[in-house]
């Protein structure tokens, strides 16, 4: 299923509703389908609000693509690339992992970049130790990566220098 | 985007009017949301029972405005919320943050007992 967004707030809920009633229908019978539309609903929601903030005048593409072991969403657009382009530092090491970065963590979450190549990143999170002491103060206040990190089994970023061209693509495992 | 039904003595209750709530409203709301604990100065239960979209630039919002709510001794309340909001909350912990109540009712009731 492809779909164009045209980058307007005014139809963020009506380009949502559309793309999930695509996917409702093609829900295979022996995945949990209030999770699948639940994940669908956050991951499609957050693509839509990074199109608005960061994708420019020029549109949006949205690829949806399923089969029987999966559901992949595409978003294509020529925007602004991510702030995380260029920035891979080839001796960064968390974890032990080479190209893994940490992008933002508080007590709750933490997130991290993980550069498979050149400009092509894979995401990850964590969640945090908790104390008795909650220090609000230090809680992020961006969460659009890190709720579509967590609702996926796997998102990545790309972007060609060529074309100019990001690519979100988000899985889903049934 | 927010009507106050009850104005008690330890807090008040906040309506949210709209049904979505995102990038294009999060700033105004959260503006509405410092004007509310300025102007009382009291703990702010809020019922979301007629939202039903949320993103991240509104719980950031929200955030930033329980961040100003510490700041002032108050706090700032969340009840009514539907179940795939509040399991969208929970998705990224901010339930370890906020008080979530079923109903504002409920939510009164553990205010006046803190």
């Amino acid at each position: 299923m492809e779909f164009q967004f045209d980058n307007s707030s005014a139809q963020l809920v009506s380009s949502l509703e559309y793309m999930l009633g695509q996917i409702t229908g093609n829900i295979p019978p022996q995945a949990d389908k209030e999770d699948i539309l639940f994940r669908c609903k956050v991951i499609i929601t957050e693509l839509l609000t990074n199109a608005i903030k960061h994708a420019g005048k020029g549109g949006t593409h949205f690829d949806i693509e399923m089969d029987a072991q999966k559901l992949i969403i595409c978003k294509t657009d020529t925007g602004m690339p991510l702030y995380l382009v260029n920035t891979r530092n080839n001796t960064t090491k968390a974890d032990g992992e080479l190209n893994k970065r940490l992008i933002s963590a508080d007590f709750l979450n933490s997130l991290y970049a993980i550069w498979e190549s050149e400009n092509n990143i894979r995401f990850a999170s964590e969640e945090g130790s908790l104390n008795d002491f909650l220090p609000v103060e230090q809680v992020m206040e961006h969460f659009g990566i890190l709720i579509i990190t967590r609702s996926s089994d796997e998102f990545t970023y790309a972007y060609d220098k060529t074309t100019h061209t990001n690519v979100f693509r988000v899985k889903i495992n049934f | 985007m927010i009507t106050i039904v009850k104005d008690a003595p330890k807090y008040i209750i906040g309506e949210v009017t709209i049904t979505e709530a995102n990038l294009s409203n999060s700033d105004a709301f959260k503006a509405e949301l410092v004007k509310l604990l300025d102007e009382h100065q009291k703990i702010l239960i809020l019922d979301l029972q007629e939202l039903k979209y949320v993103d991240s630039a509104f719980l950031g919002a929200l955030v930033s405005s329980l961040k100003y709510a510490m700041s002032l001794k108050l706090d700032i309340v969340l009840s009514g919320l539907r179940t795939d909001i509040r399991d969208l909350i929970k998705l990224i912990r901010l339930d370890k943050v906020f008080k979530i109540y079923n109903y504002a009712e409920e939510a009164s009731f553990a205010v006046n007992k803190m």
